[in-house]
């Protein structure tokens, strides 16, 4: 499987390390109504059949952290972006 | 410092010179140690991404190698010089004794690299002056193409020697000298 | 013709001879031959038994689908069993010898099982060894495994090297028929980068073997004119001994050179075998197709082959196959072998044609129309045929073919199904998009000039296809005959496993009626030929047992490896000392000058003691405690990870990642900061110096050096974008060592320049950058792992080796010694300090006794999960300190610590020791444990229980310090 660094170009998967899904938020208060949302920022994780957007470091490449969509199934790769715009993006919309 | 303190390279007994490998008259490669060498780090501060690479674009005297998004390695330049032209556009960090850069180069020089780098190394598609992030034989690679048939591998001292010794091999059939 | 060698023809090199052995019997050959070719020219057919029933057996093919012919090559180290002597290149001094035979190949006892082979029908196994259950382990796989083995793999290390490569190409071309040559050819003269690959050890695939015309030359001459245009051209790289045995995700192929299989012994500076990944923006397979064999009784007897394997060995080796042939065929192959064999001047007997109305350029050989072979006479070589009517027909090889099989795998490894073609009675390549296409017979192409337009349009990558050479079509036409149903002796379905034409029913009649059930059940085509050559009979014979199509029974699903590659290859150059690299610290020759015996830590060699004449471990780790807690020692730690931060938000970035906080320390100062995991769990600690206001250097420890940069890394770009902060490893830059005891002081005051060590100048935490050696930039920390009075100095690692050296000078009048990392682990344990044994994923800040590290005016990772009730129970297991009650008895680490008077149970575990060492100080065995509420347990006198060597003692709590509590020893 080949992934398309936005910095390195096409790489083979072995250089990447992957970390689950990127479309979950870390939550940003700390009062302590909101441990739920903690527990399943931590804990809870879906495992969906088709498109998955997945954090990816470039670990044995330029090591930026990226957020690859693909589908689980078919293995098609439909976008590569770096893990700073996703944020960038989520924060803007 | 007194006259006797000299920097001491960590392949200095590993990388002999002399012919090596196999004889099918010129050597394949012909590999190299670049040692003594000023090596800095520097990353674009917040916004300064443009400002730093027109900066090292204009900078005569110092090689600027692309090391990552909006990070670069400075080389040939003393680091204090370096943090000072760079004040405000990048952190920089001294990496002269944290890496070893070996050079190679040669007709076979392609054959060699294809052992351990997924980067397609081919004239059309990775030209003179590109650098790639990589891996090779499980060791992080920093590679530039810095002539026709030349490269440069950077990596962290403390793999030089497991590197050296397996890029060797790897040269052996073809046959290699090291100046 | 002498023997079975043809006086003339073939590509074979006859000024050339080569010598070999074969059973120990001495032979020769000629260069170009393979082992079976150089066999068969000897009239060896005899080449194996089978291996269920111990049938004698032959060559069937002549390639890589050969079943049969499966030997043990070389000798010695480089002994490979299960070797296809039809893809064994003959070499001056090759040694084989038949396998799966006792005690000769000739005679061989295991043939007894076919007395028996009423027994060892499909799903034999299955029915038989089931019971008493005790009996599979002990009686009945041993006995299976020896009576069925097929040949041994040597047991000394294989001394030959392997590698591995990356290759990249606008177009591979899969095979090099006349379909891949035109391809290749034409991507080639349009310049684009091509990779020819072909698994033979000559390129040209049937126009090798065949009778062909092509561009008003033979087609062995028009390959050859190609294949000399090709390897003039600078972007195209010809490969053969080159099997691509995958077709992955992305169009990446796998491949494996046999670089050197074909010699004695590979040259000492070239690998045997490479093992290639392949990215291919587009690729054409041309792997050509496979002659089926027919299902008959006796298919199997030596000197039965397909009627394509008979030309290959006339037409490519020079060798005939026999002296009087019979062909039995149900398509225009047969009398193409008829019509070459006797050109070479062999006697055809007869064309058997099972089709009542055929027709085709027989040669002058007579047809018997409507025919069918039921079984070969001959035991170790055929000697007749009978047929359906009763004829006896004398003869010494047989040549059979069933149809083509276009080779499809390589295009169904990603899951797409094959479909069945009812024209050519085979199986076609599914559609698979745009990156890979097939060409030629592998596409069911079966005329020569549909191959080569086939390459020509696949080789087109743009523009316009050229215009193609002329040539002359071979007729093709087949009406498909399974299984001979009159058949007297056993019909072979799958060859290598022994399953015959009455398995498959047998096997749907038992409800495996699915083929991959099936193919279980009967293991037709399961054996390390997978079947190349059974398979499509196997389908057949089940469709028609289950009344079924071809379409609706399907085949079995194609995987990677297309042919068996060697372990060899798969792990490429990574074995021995390259199994990993080796990473060594800048003070690596220090410690090695003084007798350094070293231990890997991760990928780090690390020094671990020194010993001095006649120490053992705990000898030398006790002496250099001793002369550090009461002189001065030094210790190599430049394996800690160190991060240099930088940025206007550097302070805020640590503050977030750490528990505690690092926005209030003083430029010039040093503080302990701990990391939790997001989930509330420790993940790592170290101190970390303000060198700047925007500059920090942060440590880690050595095993998480690389998980905290990804996770700093992670944090930054996932979560804080915004926050100005850079960052980089300057872990190698840096050789750091640390100095530590009562003489420390008074040593390194010998170096540095300037700077007075004093307390007021360099007090505790203090971290500075100074100048040491009458010059040299170093960093100077005073912080302390071992409890001692003691600093952190880190020189340019070019440097490291000198200064270290310069230290043990300066420090001989005080008796100063190296100590390595056992004595720091002593000293860490009898101070209290905890490291992996604690920090082991599973505690908490509060478990380790820096609760109060853990800030509430911030956010940081881990914060909330921190808090949860389970994290902050009272009694969850943290860090005490434990000795034995009887100060003689040694504690060991992972015991478990139950109340006193308790019996071991999970009830009344309370907990488990997590580090011990034998503290010379208190000359005694200590360590640290974590226990149940244990801060409250202080004093208690509680069970130690090794169930590892069942042993039971007691022990007493205590503080985690064991030693100098009062922390005087750090500001002598």
């Amino acid at each position: 499987m080949l992934i398309k660094c936005p910095h390195c170009g096409t790489r083979p998967v072995e250089e990447f390390t992957f970390n689950g899904d990127a479309s979950i938020q870390r939550p940003t208060s700390n009062d302590p109504k909101t441990m739920d949302q903690w527990f399943d920022y931590v804990y809870l994780r879906d495992n969906p059949k088709g498109r998955f957007e997945e954090y990816a470091h470039h670990s044995s490449g330029c090591r930026a952290w990226l957020v690859v969509a693909r589908d689980t199934q078919t293995h098609e790769i439909f976008s590569v972006v770096t893990a700073r715009d996703y944020a960038k993006k989520r924060v803007a919309s | 410092m007194s006259e006797n303190i000299q920097r001491v390279s960590p392949l200095a007994d590993i990388a002999i010179q002399g012919r090596f490998g196999a004889d099918h008259g010129a050597p394949g490669v012909v590999l190299s140690v670049r040692h003594p060498v000023q090596i800095a780090t520097v990353i674009a501060r917040k916004g300064k991404a443009k400002a730093l690479a027109d900066a090292l674009k204009n900078w005569r005297g110092a090689t600027a190698q692309w090391a990552g998004a909006e990070q670069y390695f400075v080389l040939e330049r003393p680091f204090d010089e370096v943090r000072r032209k760079l004040e405000g556009l990048a952190s920089c960090s001294d990496q002269s004794h944290g890496r070893v850069i070996i050079r190679i180069e040669g007709p076979k020089v392609r054959q060699v690299l294809c052992k351990g780098t997924p980067v397609d190394l081919h004239e059309s598609e990775f030209e003179i002056g590109k650098s790639a992030l990589t891996q090779m034989a499980h060791v992080g690679v920093h590679l530039t193409r810095v002539g026709r048939d030349a490269f440069e591998l950077s990596v962290f001292r403390g793999f030089s020697e497991s590197f050296w010794e397996w890029l060797s091999e790897q040269a052996e059939e073809f046959g290699y000298q090291v100046i | 013709m002498t023997g079975f060698r043809l006086d003339k023809g073939g590509l074979v090199d006859r000024a050339a001879p080569l010598d070999f052995t074969f059973d120990g019997k001495a032979f020769t050959g000629f260069a170009g031959d393979t082992l079976a070719s150089a066999l068969i020219a000897n009239d060896v057919h005899l080449m194996g038994r089978s291996f269920k029933y111990h049938r004698p057996r032959g060559v069937i093919s002549a390639g890589s689908s050969e079943p049969n012919a499966l030997v043990e090559l070389r000798e010695g180290a480089r002994k490979e069993a299960n070797t296809r002597a039809t893809m064994i290149e003959l070499y001056d001094g090759l040694v084989a010898r038949s396998q799966n035979r006792w005690p000769s190949l000739e005679f061989d006892i295991g043939a007894l099982n076919s007395l028996a082979s009423a027994m060892f029908v499909a799903g034999f196994y299955y029915k038989t060894f089931m019971w008493p259950k005790s009996f599979w382990e002990k009686i009945y796989e041993p006995i299976i495994r020896k009576a069925a083995g097929l040949g041994a793999a040597s047991k000394e290390a294989d001394p030959d090297k392997y590698e591995k490569a990356y290759g990249h190409c606008d177009l591979l071309v899969v095979g090099s028929g006349p379909a891949g040559l035109m391809a290749a050819l034409t991507a080639g003269r349009s310049g684009a980068r091509v990779i020819l690959a072909d698994e033979s050890s000559a390129l040209g695939g049937s126009l090798l073997s065949e009778n062909e015309e092509i561009g008003g030359m033979s087609g062995h001459a028009w390959a050859m004119a190609t294949i000399s245009e090709l390897s003039a051209m600078p972007n195209v790289a010809l490969m053969p001994r080159t099997t691509i045995f995958g077709w992955y995700d992305d169009n990446i192929f796998g491949a494996v050179e046999r670089v050197n299989d074909h010699v004695l012994e590979p040259s000492p500076y070239e690998p045997r075998q490479r093992y290639w990944r392949i990215t291919a923006k587009r690729a054409v397979m041309a792997t050509g197709a496979e002659e089926r064999p027919i299902v008959f009784g006796g298919n199997d007897v030596p000197g039965v082959m397909t009627a394509s394997a008979l030309r290959t060995y006339a037409n490519r080796y020079g060798a005939a196959a026999g002296k009087s042939v019979v062909v039995f065929t149900n398509n225009n192959s047969g009398y193409r072998t008829a019509r070459d064999m006797k050109a070479h001047g062999v006697h055809v007997e007869v064309i058997i044609d099972s089709r009542k109305e055929a027709t085709g350029d027989a040669g002058g050989v007579p047809v018997i129309r409507g025919g069918a072979i039921v079984n070969v006479r001959g035991g170790k070589r055929v000697s007749g045929v009978e047929l359906a009517d009763h004829r006896m027909i004398p003869c010494d090889a047989v040549a059979m073919s069933g149809g083509w099989s276009p080779i499809v795998n390589l295009m169904c490894h990603r899951g797409a199904k094959p479909k069945w073609d009812e024209r050519i009675a085979g199986f076609v390549p599914p559609d698979v998009g745009n990156a890979i296409a097939a060409a030629g017979s592998a596409a069911g192409k079966m005329l020569l000039s549909e191959c080569l337009a086939d390459g020509a349009r696949a080789g087109t990558l743009k523009g316009k296809t050229p215009a193609l050479p002329k040539c002359r079509d071979e007729a093709f036409a087949v009406t498909p005959l399974w299984w001979v149903k009159e058949s007297t002796g056993k019909a072979f379905v799958d060859y290598q496993n022994d399953s015959t034409a009455k398995d498959l029913p047998l096997a749907a009649q038992e409800g495996y009626r699915d083929i991959e059930l099936a193919k279980r059940y009967t293991t037709a085509g399961m054996a390390t030929d997978q079947g190349k050559l059974g398979n499509v009979n196997a389908i057949a014979i089940l469709a028609e047992a289950t009344g079924r199509s071809m379409d609706q029974v399907g085949t079995t699903t194609f995987r990677p490896y297309y042919t068996p590659v060697s372990f060899g290859a798969i792990a490429g150059p990574f074995v021995g000392h390259h199994f990993q690299p080796v990473r060594k610290t800048p003070l690596h020759d220090w410690a090695d000058e003084l007798g350094a015996i070293f231990v890997e830590t991760g990928l780090w060699m690390r020094s671990s003691w020194f010993p001095q004449e006649g120490e053992d471990w705990l000898a030398s780790a006790s002496r250099e405690v001793l002369a550090t807690r009461e002189r001065v020692g030094l210790c190599d730690v430049s394996t800690l990870g160190k991060i240099d931060v930088q940025g206007k938000d550097a302070a805020e970035f640590l503050n977030r990642l750490y528990c505690n906080t690092f926005s209030t320390l003083d430029v010039g100062k040093a503080r302990y900061g701990l990391m939790l995991r997001e989930d509330g769990i420790v993940f790592d600690d170290g101190t970390t110096s303000r060198l700047a206001a925007d500059h920090f250097l942060i440590t880690t420890t050595t095993a998480n050096a690389a998980r905290v940069m990804s996770h700093m890394e992670f944090c930054h770009q996932a979560h804080w974008p915004d926050l100005d902060v850079q960052y980089v490893s300057v872990t190698e830059q840096w050789a750091q060592m640390a100095i530590a005891g009562p003489k420390t002081r008074a040593t390194l005051q010998k170096i540095v320049d300037e700077v007075t060590l004093d307390d007021k100048s360099f007090p505790y935490l203090a971290a500075k950058e100074i100048s040491i050696l009458g010059g040299m930039t170093a960093r100077l920390f005073r912080i302390s792992f071992s409890g001692e009075h003691a600093y952190e100095l880190a020189v340019p690692a070019d440097y490291g080796n000198l200064v270290a050296r310069s230290i043990m000078q300066a420090g001989e009048e005080f008796g100063i010694a190296p100590y390595g990392i056992e004595a720091l682990s002593i000293m860490r344990i009898e101070k209290g300090h905890v490291a992996g044994g604690e920090l082991n994923g599973t505690t908490t800040a509060g478990d380790l006794g820096l609760g109060k590290m853990m800030s509430s005016k911030k956010d940081y990772i881990g914060r909330m999960m921190a808090a949860r009730e389970g994290l902050t129970d009272k009694n969850r297991q943290c860090v005490v300190g434990i000795r034995p009650f009887d100060t003689m008895d040694k504690i060991r680490s992972g015991s478990h610590i139950l109340k006193k008077n308790d019996a071991p149970s999970m009830v009344a575990d309370q907990g488990y020791i997590s580090s011990v060492a034998w503290s010379p100080m208190l000359n005694m065995w200590l360590g640290l444990a974590l226990l149940a509420n244990g801060r409250e347990r202080h004093g208690e006198v509680v069970k130690i229980f090794d169930g590892v060597r069942n042993i039971h003692m007691f022990g007493v709590i205590c503080d985690p310090m064991h030693y100098d509590r009062e922390n005087k020893k750090l500001h002598v």
